[in-house]
């Protein structure tokens, strides 16, 4: 810990103990717990670390008129010194922890009726209790446990914070004291005669911790808190329903991570209660207490308890329709492999999906279940959910192996298809299933969505390609309808691709399907809602990445949407689009439309050159960040694209990746000195591949060289002459490119991510074309060219800056010379210095890149741009001056309002 | 009450109802699809058209070839179209006292109703439906006048003919009724039996009934209307829209507590959402344009054009067809978008806070102002220097068979390039279309229609509650073609009433109770005796005077004094005897009070015995029965007057007189 924060800490818990006294804001005290919590766990000790905490404890209790936020703050930090055992023994000698925790003691004073004093105890408590010591405590002496019933009553808490702590603190207890799996055979479920003897063997295993007396105390807590399970459980009334659904979430936490004694008793314990609440059969208690069986019955080891299975059938059996759907996803959900169990949820979950559609996808046979379900589907404001959670769960049911299945999956698919269909108001005459139903799915976004979502899944499905033609039509149908909500109209284009990506052969697509899909593209992408565009056009761009990466013989893209020369003329129009978002998709859409072409190094088009002077004009006039953010985009994938084939720079001039060159530095020039911080944060990626294009092969470049290892051969013979002609080459190529302006801009960049992007990017180049280590030498011979490669600098700002920069370092240098007497080396420097001679203002001059990168001092610069902006007004000695600051601004009352101190919130 | 029903079309309305001895017309909607078997007006000379081969039957007997030319494997008349007309055998049209007209477009068959019938009554309508409607009637007199044709086709109509003539010929019904478009003349005559009238104004007729027009949200100036008598109330919802656009909203609580609703004018296109319509519309339109197409709107010069160009106001920079010219055809147009500026009072409140900006209501305004939309009333003269291509054209008429539209077809119809869009929902586009066929235009059709839907109308009758529906039949059944649309269907119970062509429904309710009024000087002397907290009952002799429907009790003419002389007079002239009417009795008789009087009186010996209606007192002394009972008391006493009378009286103390 900080000495400065060690020597203010005791003035900070005066003024916290001073009930008089304000804090800065409500959050100075979480921030505090937090550093403490942090510290705690890095394995410091509070106590040792400063001892003016207890102290600020002892006093602070006994106060019961400090603000209730210090007091909750002072029991929660009393427990984070008790976690440890040390801490809890200092703090009992001092008698502090009966004090803190004393019920009674709060309760006298009147502050228990506050939520944040219940919290803070619980929270104390729950921290506290991590060492077996702390169990002692907790529990004391007589014969029920001493903090237990306090902490019972808080489940039913009305304030649901505090009764949802108070319900996980029961869960840590008995999970965190549970003997060790070795041990638990018999443990605790025998009587405290068995106990005592199993107990010996305990501790001779490796629990040196657990003693003896303490798992006579477990068992206490575990006897008071499953007595009030059993009792709790059913609710007596409609109103406690609540309080029951608390208990069964505990429980089935419980149940999944309890081991074997403990677990054989709660189930044993609350047998009798689960088997009530199945019987009575409260609808909101139906999924909690489904998760509940579940976890009883999935225990891993033995065969599962057949009193378990028998409510698990009986929860299945339940007469209300809703309640049994959810119940048969529950299965679904915890991946139950009861081949009995399971197969019956399934039927279940497809009962709704076949009385819609009128698919036998449960066979010949009758259901039981059939009527009420019919009934319930009628109801439009019960049917709804139930057809959603059904559809939900097909996707599942499709991939399970067909033992459990009632149906072959190809026959899901076909009802999930026919629920589209009739959800879209196409019944078909010949369509069996209830009619009365259609009513409440016609025209519903919801079921539509999850229909379609559950299609999209489907694409996997065993046997589900056969239908392929089948889905393509549905999906193009909701493509062209006309009510087609925005959403339902972006889920069917996610369904497209992923339909088309998984099924390569489209041989069976009919003509006029792939027509109606063209018009119907070509008609969205003039729809009235932007969001509709906006899908369109993103799903043109997916369609064409997707389905060209998959480089099958026939071109699917070309095959659906007749390829480039179909969508470009879209996106190109998309890129006038009056909504920024779409103008950046289309921008998107468009560098993943043209990414084959120029993987390939086709011949350049005059419709790139159109998409480029587009593109620039985006870049330097578009009033939106997105469209000119996705212009730098496409520019680094047509970069990528064009890279990964041959090297952009060394292509003909008719290829496109002259085009691209010959825009490089425009984009450079106009994204570096954009107003959004991303752009230039882009740019400057961009000007990280220009740096690795550049440098890939070149000894001392860390990061091109991994894409290109046969470059970097060891055994390769380059003389040194050629290596330094070639750097010289690639560095003057990346100043003219304008890279190295850009670079230099970006590190004086007011956005830190550009600074920090920028630094490291300078870093990379010094150390590629003047490593320090050689400084000694370049100055003789090596590398004496490469430092005359110069770059322009303009006469203002950034230029401005740097100037100055290298003319104090230069002094600095000189002076340093001139004390050492070497002046033929200085005289030399200066010479050469000369030639780019560093003026005051205006014009703007040349500098050696070399040089510059020298004087910078880079690595400072890098340190200080890593960390947070606010790393300052973060730190804890910010927040403990914060705290003494505000209290003193508050002592003095007669300060003038306007030289109130004003506390950085953030 | 009976409703008389003269058109068989649900929106398209014409119906009469007898009230409470007036016979109101509502609407009298025109069937105009009647013109889709007729061959097309050409503005221009077609030589495609004139060149159609006659129709001879197949043995030869039967040659129309002067009347019926065989066109793309159809056969259509060639001769002026004709429509057709509402029942006019089902009662006597003279006999109507006034006719109520809900919107522009259901007042179409006024001319043939009004004139040459013998009407003499009046026409009731909101000063927009009127000034639009006669916009409308002159947009179609105007078509059909200005390509005359020499000769009318009559022949075909023979029914022996009719049976075996192909294709839907066959089918029509009622040809021999079909009549030629009404003349100018005879629309300024109709029109001027017109009275205006404006919303929530209540209009009285003859004393017996009240009518008033609600907003109904559908079109400028559209209304639904109330009937009522004291009494009773008869709410006729025709052509409702409970969507924001262009007029005033509907007004829905005005029709609640009806007896009987009747129903008519929901959407023609009960599973196409005006809105996705709408967006079906611009993105076909503006996919044309890209293309380099041209777009053909077929459309009536009121109503859904508004809002057709307001959206396009918005989308035509979104979809950047800023410089895209929009054509509007047709010889009412300019009066069309100059009217809809001016009818502020019965726009939408959006619409009508701008007038007060001051600022148009429409943004068509803003169209013209800056030469994007341009109008004119016909293809000749100054349209066709200022032609330019490739452009928006909204012209009529939606059925294809006459107006400008027709040489739009013949000109752009061999383009695939160019697109046809059909917003108006009132023609089957694939029979618009049939006598250009073959047509390498692309064709879409998004129908416009706001009209109330079924799940729309369901949510309204719900919150109304009427007693009885009635509505025509075809909204009692899912559609023919898609009849497992339960959905499209209205349901209620009890069940609503289906009418059709020519049905005379008795409607279900009984006429109880009638309002009667009371002089003051005859309320003046009543004496009100209260016989329950809060009701008092007074009796009344009066004489029932009863005029123009409206009923009256005045004060008994007091007898004129008897003259001094003592002169006989014959007996005939003697005044009537006045009869002090005997008080009324009311209250009911206490047991045991009852007891105890008839114990102070000396009688003891009572035996009470209880009966279902209340008890029988046995005087068993007297040999007396007293029967004491909810409506009456018997005193059964042989030949002892004055213990009856006793009795008699002593009852009576219990009771209230009047």
């Amino acid at each position: 810990m900080d000495t400065e924060c060690v020597s203010l800490l005791p003035r900070v818990c005066e003024v916290l103990a001073d009930s008089a006294r304000s804090l800065p804001d409500d959050t100075t005290l979480e921030k505090l717990l937090d550093w403490f919590t942090g510290f705690t766990k890095a394995g410091g000790s509070l106590l040792e670390a400063c001892p003016c905490l207890l102290e600020f404890v002892s006093t602070v209790v006994y106060n019961t008129t400090s603000d209730p936020s210090v007091l909750s703050f002072t029991l929660r930090l009393t427990g984070l010194m008790a976690a440890s055992e040390d801490g809890f023994i200092m703090l009992q000698e001092y008698s502090v922890l009966d004090l803190v925790f004393k019920l009674q003691h709060w309760q006298e004073a009147g502050l228990w009726d506050d939520p944040c004093i219940r919290i803070g105890w619980i929270q104390g408590l729950w921290s506290m209790l991590q060492h077996p010591k702390a169990l002692t405590f907790f529990v004391q002496s007589g014969d029920t446990p001493y903090f237990i019933e306090p902490l019972l009553q808080l489940q039913t808490d009305r304030s649901i914070f505090v009764a949802s702590a108070a319900n996980q603190m029961l869960a840590h207890i008995l999970l965190f004291f549970q003997p060790p799996l070795s041990a638990g055979c018999n443990g605790i479920g025998k009587k405290d005669g068995d106990d005592k003897r199993t107990h010996a063997s305990i501790t001779d295993l490796d629990q040196p911790a657990i003693t003896l007396e303490n798992r006579a105390e477990y068992a206490a807590v575990v006897t008071a808190i499953l007595e009030y399970l059993k009792e709790s459980l059913v609710p007596k009334e409609n109103t406690q329903l609540h309080q029951s659904l608390q208990l069964l979430k505990l429980l089935s936490l419980l149940l999944t991570q309890a081991r074997s004694p403990l677990r054989d008793m709660l189930l044993q314990t609350v047998a009798g209660s689960l088997e009530e609440l199945v019987t009575t059969g409260y609808s909101q208690l139906t999924v909690p207490l489904m998760d509940v069986i579940l976890a009883a019955h999935s225990s891993g080891t033995d065969e599962p308890d057949k009193h378990i299975t028998h409510l698990l059938s009986s929860m299945l059996k339940i007469n209300k329709p809703a309640d049994l759907i959810h119940a048969a996803a529950a299965v679904l959900r915890r991946g139950h492999h009861d081949t009995a169990h399971t197969a019956w949820a399934v039927r279940l979950l497809l009962l709704p999906l076949s009385i819609i559609t009128g698919q036998t996808l449960l066979g010949a046979a009758g259901d039981e279940h059939h009527l009420s379900m019919v009934e319930q589907l009628k109801s439009k404001t019960l049917c709804i959910p139930v057809v959603c959670v059904s559809l939900t769960s097909s996707p599942q049911i499709t991939l399970m192996p067909a033992d459990f299945l009632p149906c072959p999956p190809v026959t899901i698919v076909t009802a999930v298809l026919s629920l589209l269909r009739v959800c879209s108001g196409h019944v078909s005459s010949s369509c069996t299933g209830c009619t009365e139903v259609f009513r409440n799915v016609i025209g519903s976004g919801k079921v539509q969505r999850c229909a379609l979502d559950a299609l999209t899944a489907f694409s996997c499905s065993p046997g589900a390609k056969e239908k392929i033609s089948e889905v393509l039509t549905i999906l193009t149908q909701y493509l062209d309808s006309p009510d087609s909500d925005p959403t339902v109209l972006h889920k069917s284009y996610q369904a497209l691709v992923k339909w088309t990506c998984v099924c390569k052969d489209l041989s069976s697509i009919k003509d006029q399907l792939r027509q109606d899909l063209i018009r119907v593209v070509k008609k969205r992408v003039c729809d009235m809602r932007w969001e509709v565009r906006d899908s369109t056009v993103e799903f043109l761009g997916k369609a064409a990445g997707v389905l060209k990466s998959a480089k099958e013989e026939h071109d699917v893209f070309e095959a659906l949407l007749g390829g480039c020369s179909c969508t470009t003329p879209l996106l190109k129009e998309a890129l006038q689009d009056p909504e920024s978002y779409v103008r950046a998709s289309a921008i998107s859409a468009l560098a993943q439309t043209l990414a084959h072409s120029w993987h390939q190094g086709a011949a350049l088009t005059q419709e790139q050159t159109e998409i480029v002077s587009r593109l620039l004009e985006i870049l330097s006039q578009d009033t939106e960040g997105f469209a000119r953010r996705a212009v730098i985009q496409f520019f680094i994938t047509w970069f990528l694209s064009c890279s990964s084939h041959s090297p952009p720079s060394s292509s003909t001039s008719s290829s496109s990746s002259s085009l691209l060159m010959n825009s490089v530095h425009s984009i450079l020039s106009l994204g570096s000195t954009d107003l959004d911080w991303e752009v230039k944060v882009h740019t400057l990626e961009l000007a990280e591949l220009l740096l690795d294009e550049a440098f890939s092969g070149h000894r001392g470049y860390g990061k091109g060289s991994n894409s290109h290892p046969a470059l970097l051969h060891p055994n390769a013979v380059v003389s040194d002459q050629a290596w330094k002609s070639d750097l010289v080459s690639a560095l003057s190529g990346l100043v003219e490119l304008g890279v190295i302006s850009v670079l230099l801009s970006g590190l004086f960049d007011c956005d830190r991510p550009v600074g920090l992007k920028a630094c490291q990017l300078l870093i990379t180049l010094r150390e590629t074309v003047c490593p320090l280590s050689l400084e000694a030498l370049d100055a003789t011979t090596a590398m004496a060219t490469v430092a005359r490669v110069s770059c322009e600098l303009p006469g203002w700002g950034w230029g401005q800056e740097i100037r100055k920069i290298v003319r104090m370092k230069k002094n600095d240098r000189a002076n340093e010379m001139a004390v050492t007497g070497a002046d033929e080396v200085c005289s030399k420097e200066h010479n050469e210095a000369g030639e780019h001679s560093v003026s005051e203002g205006g014009e703007s001059v040349c500098v050696g890149v070399c040089e510059v990168l020298r004087s910078l001092g880079l690595d400072e610069r890098l340190g200080v741009l890593t960390q947070s902006s606010d790393h300052v007004h973060n730190s804890p000695l910010s927040l403990l001056q914060d705290i003494l600051t505000a209290s003193a601004a508050h002592a003095h009352p007669d300060t003038q309002p306007g030289q109130e101190v004003i506390v950085d919130c953030y | 009450m009976k409703l008389y029903c003269l058109s068989g079309h649900p929106t398209l309305p014409c119906n009469v109802l007898k009230f409470k001895s007036t016979t109101i017309m509502l609407d009298c909607g025109l069937d105009t699809t009647s013109v889709l078997n007729f061959l097309p007006l050409p503005l221009v000379h077609s030589s495609r058209l004139s060149k159609l081969p006659g129709w001879v039957s197949k043995d030869g007997t039967v040659n129309l070839e002067k009347e019926l030319k065989e066109c793309s494997g159809r056969v259509f008349v060639d001769s002026h179209p004709e429509f057709c007309l509402p029942e006019r055998e089902l009662l006597d049209l003279s006999t109507i006292d006034v006719i109520l007209i809900s919107n522009y477009h259901c007042m179409m068959a006024l001319p043939y109703i009004t004139e040459h019938t013998g009407f003499t009554g009046t026409v009731y309508a909101t000063e927009p439906t009127l000034q639009i409607g006669r916009l409308l009637m002159e947009e179609l007199v105007n078509f059909m006048e200005r390509v005359p044709k020499a000769q009318s086709a009559t022949c075909w109509k023979n029914k022996e003919i009719q049976r075996i003539l192909p294709g839907p010929l066959k089918d029509a019904v009622d040809v021999w009724t079909w009549k030629r478009c009404y003349s100018m003349q005879e629309v300024n005559s109709a029109l001027s039996k017109v009275q205006l009238v404006g919303y929530s104004q209540k209009v009285e007729l003859f004393g017996a009934v009240q009518v008033s027009p609600l907003s109904s949200g559908y079109s400028l100036g559209s209304s639904n209307w109330i009937i009522q008598s004291h009494h009773e109330k008869v709410s006729y919802v025709s052509g409702s829209s409970l969507l924001t656009t262009h007029p005033q909203p509907m007004d829905q609580s005005s029709l609640k507590n009806s007896d009987v609703l009747i129903l008519t004018g929901l959407t023609q296109m009960p599973t196409a959402n005006p809105d996705g319509m709408l967006g079906e519309f611009c993105s076909n339109l503006a996919m044309t344009i890209r293309a380099g197409g041209n777009v053909l709107v077929p459309c009536y010069s009121s109503g859904v054009i508004y809002d057709l160009l307001e959206c396009l106001y918005q989308f035509i920079e979104s979809a950047s067809l800023g410089t895209t010219p929009f054509y509007f055809i047709s010889p009412v147009a300019n009066s069309s978008l100059e009217f809809s500026q001016i009818f502020a009072e019965w726009l939408c409140h959006n619409k009508q806070t701008k007038v007060y900006l001051p600022e148009p209501p429409f943004p068509h305004a803003e169209l013209i102002q800056t030469n994007k939309l341009k109008h004119y009333p016909s293809i000749h003269g100054d349209f066709s220097s200022e032609f330019r291509q490739p452009c928006v054209v909204f012209t009529g008429h939606p059925s294809l068979r006459f107006g400008d539209v027709v040489h739009f077809m013949e000109l752009w119809g061999k383009s695939s390039l160019n697109t046809i869009i059909f917003t108006e929902p009132d023609f089957s586009y694939l029979d618009a279309l049939a006598p250009y066929q073959p047509l390498a235009m692309k064709c879409v059709y998004c129908p416009i229609d706001t009209r109330l839907n079924f799940h729309q109308v369901s949510k309204l009758l719900k919150e109304i509650q009427p007693l009885h529906v009635v509505c025509p039949e075809q909204y009692t059944q899912p559609p023919v073609s898609q009849s497992h649309r339960s959905d499209l269907m209205l349901e209620l119970q009890p069940p609503p009433m289906p009418y059709r062509r020519c049905s005379v429904l008795n409607l279900p309710f009984r006429r109880r109770y009638e309002r009667v009024y009371i002089l003051p000087e005859l309320a003046n002397s009543l004496v009100p005796s209260e016989i329950k907290p809060g009701i008092s009952v007074a009796t009344v002799s009066a004489v029932l005077h009863s005029k123009d429907n409206k009923h009256t009790l005045q004060s008994v003419p007091k007898p004129p004094p008897v003259p001094p002389s003592k002169k006989r007079k014959r007996v005939m002239e003697e005044p009537p005897v006045v009869l002090v009417p005997k008080p009324l009795l009311s209250g009911a008789v206490p047991l045991e009070a009852f007891l105890a009087t008839l114990q102070k009186h000396g009688i003891t010996e009572v035996k009470v015995e209880e009966t279902a209606d209340g008890h029988i007192l046995h005087l068993q002394a007297e040999d007396t029965l007293i029967q004491l009972e909810e409506d009456g008391t018997h005193i059964v006493c042989d030949n002892n007057e004055p213990l009856r009378t006793t009795l008699r009286d002593l009852v009576l103390r219990f009771l209230q007189k009047l």
